[in-house]
């Protein structure tokens, strides 16, 4: 036994790759750089989408066209119409594309442990793969909180300088309604960080892999976000992406874990 | 108990058996020199030993214990290839990071001990990618020596390090089995590992050729006579005719007695007797480098 290592007890060991994952996070720039990103996102869209005016003039055509651009903070959050399918700006350009940059974050953050040749330090001294697994995702999915509670902010700012209205009754949601979809979009971004996760643990130390991978799967799911997780969202939605957020957490956590102990690691 | 006892160990990628039933046993407190061609399956049994890779059959046991228990994981420090440092972070907050990643308690402390023992107390605050090539290998060391481990697994450590690093390397890893800790240490430069090492593993094609003690080497590495002289045809063809051909060879216009006879009666016997004066002789002795090169060619 170690003279002066206590790393034995799943506690412990838990404990320690916490430490070891929330010391690394905080001390690699990419965690700030996303961090930026996510609060001067929101204001860069909400400013500049509000000097198009609502219209844009086709270069082909040289025809003025209509653009449903944000004209309520709101819409930066969320999509009134729950609509899967729209493909206007308000739809695209919200807190959603946050799940992408969650996905990249998780794989750069992942892929570094590898490509640095760190996980030979780690899994030397830990046979359990679990550990690093749960962990990981912990201080990924706290990240990514950050991440939403930052666009949130940056979409207040970015609202106030567009000089947009704060009216919630204005979009056909609540207060409630609006927690209730931010709450539901923190806890899904769990299913973002945990298939990004799986990849990552795939790909190893080709990063390009688990990113072509994670937006790929980000993708498919996109279209789902809308519809699950509208402006007005109540109290079923917040379960859902609950229960599907820990779900993928657990069933993906359990494959990346069989991963890690049956494939090579370095 | 041994420190590390392996049995019918294998490792095939595809269609390729890098460790082919390999069986090892390395004894507590003991330094383990792992010899062998490049491409031999040592860096691969190193890091099978390490749960690096997952071996496709045989068994490892380390102390005793399966090679997968976290008890027996975390009593080992390893080196392979390179120490798996951030090259953006600081020698010290690397191995902050290790020092948190083993739950070590009084971590600045254990820092600051291993950092000494490898020399290199003053470069904890340089970024590692501004470290040399020695100096990354030193830092390596001290990530293995973090928490005092009980067994180190060291792949190719020596390489890069300039000749007071490798006389610092050999006096920390003696220092390290004195103490009781377990070296298993792989190397190309065998003169280093033979100043240092008191078991030696000797691997080929991923198969034990053969293993033993350093007291079983120098058994095994006679003492010779070496010498030069005017006519080398007529001087190997004279001692071979007088201590038999099997005691007499030549390698690189160096005539070799390998018989037990002093240099001075070889010298005497072929001045004296023969009337041919030696331009130089020394009595040596075959060296483990000298040693594992014949071996190959033998097996080849």
């Amino acid at each position: 036994m170690n003279a002066n290592t206590n790393n034995n007890g799943f506690v412990q060991r838990l404990k320690t790759m916490l430490k070891v994952d929330a010391r690394r996070m905080f001390t690699m720039p990419t965690v700030w750089i996303m961090f930026g990103v996510s609060l001067a996102l929101p204001i860069l869209i909400l400013v500049m989408t509000s000097f198009m005016g609502g219209t844009t003039v086709n270069p082909q055509t040289g025809a003025e066209e209509t653009v449903e651009t944000f004209t309520n903070v709101w819409q930066a959050i969320g999509s009134a119409s729950g609509n899967a399918m729209a493909m206007d700006l308000t739809s695209m350009c919200n807190i959603n594309l946050l799940y992408f940059l969650a996905a990249i974050f998780v794989c750069v953050f992942v892929g570094e442990d590898f490509r640095s040749g760190y996980v030979k330090n780690l899994f030397t001294v830990r046979s359990r793969k679990t550990d690093y697994v749960f962990s990981k995702t912990v201080v990924l999915f706290a990240a990514t909180v950050g991440m939403f509670v930052l666009y949130f902010v940056g979409a207040m700012i970015g609202g106030a300088i567009a000089n947009l209205s704060f009216d919630v009754a204005a979009v056909g949601a609540s207060v409630g309604g609006i927690v209730a979809c931010m709450v539901s979009k923190v806890f899904f971004a769990l299913v973002f960080v945990s298939i990004a996760l799986t990849l990552a643990t795939v790909g190893k130390q080709k990063l390009w892999l688990s990113l072509l991978g994670s937006l790929a799967a980000g993708m498919l799911l996109f279209t789902m976000i809308p519809m699950m997780m509208p402006l007005n969202s109540g109290a079923f939605n917040v379960i859902v992406c609950v229960a599907g957020g820990i779900l993928f957490a657990v069933v993906l956590g359990a494959v990346s874990d069989v991963i890690l102990n049956k494939t090579s690691l370095v | 108990m041994n420190a590390i006892e392996i049995v019918n160990l294998t490792k095939t990628f595809g269609a390729k058996r890098a460790v082919d039933g390999l069986n090892m046993t390395v004894p507590q407190g003991a330094i383990y020199g792992f010899i062998g061609e490049n491409g031999s399956g040592k860096s691969t049994t190193e890091k099978l030993i390490c749960g690096l890779l997952q071996p496709s059959g045989g068994e490892i046991k380390l102390f005793g214990k399966s090679h997968r228990d976290q008890q027996v994981r975390s009593q080992t420090g390893v080196l392979i290839e390179s120490p798996g440092c951030f090259s953006d972070y600081s020698v010290w907050n690397n191995l902050k990071l290790q020092a948190a990643n083993l739950g070590i308690k009084n971590e600045n402390e254990e820092i600051r001990r291993v950092l000494h023992l490898v020399r290199m107390d003053g470069a904890a605050s340089n970024k590692f990618k501004n470290c040399s090539l020695g100096m990354k290998q030193r830092i390596g060391i001290a990530f293995a020596l973090l928490g005092n481990p009980k067994l180190l697994v060291l792949d190719e450590p020596i390489n890069g390090l300039d000749a007071d690093g490798m006389r610092i390397m050999r006096e920390i890893l003696t220092d390290l089995a004195d103490s009781g800790c377990t070296v298993l240490i792989s190397s190309h430069i065998l003169g280093e590992l033979e100043k240092i090492a008191t078991h030696y593993g000797i691997i080929r094609n991923g198969q034990m050729l053969k293993q033993m003690t350093a007291a079983q080497l120098n058994a095994d590495c006679p003492t010779y006579v070496a010498l030069k002289t005017a006519d080398t045809d007529k001087t190997r063809a004279i001692l071979q005719q007088t201590y038999g051909r099997a005691d007499v060879d030549e390698q690189t216009g160096e005539i070799r007695v390998y018989n037990g006879s002093s240099a001075d009666k070889v010298a005497n016997y072929l001045f004296a007797d023969c009337g041919i004066a030696v331009t130089e002789i020394r009595t040596a002795k075959i060296s483990l480098e000298e040693y594992y090169i014949n071996l190959m060619r033998e097996g080849k």
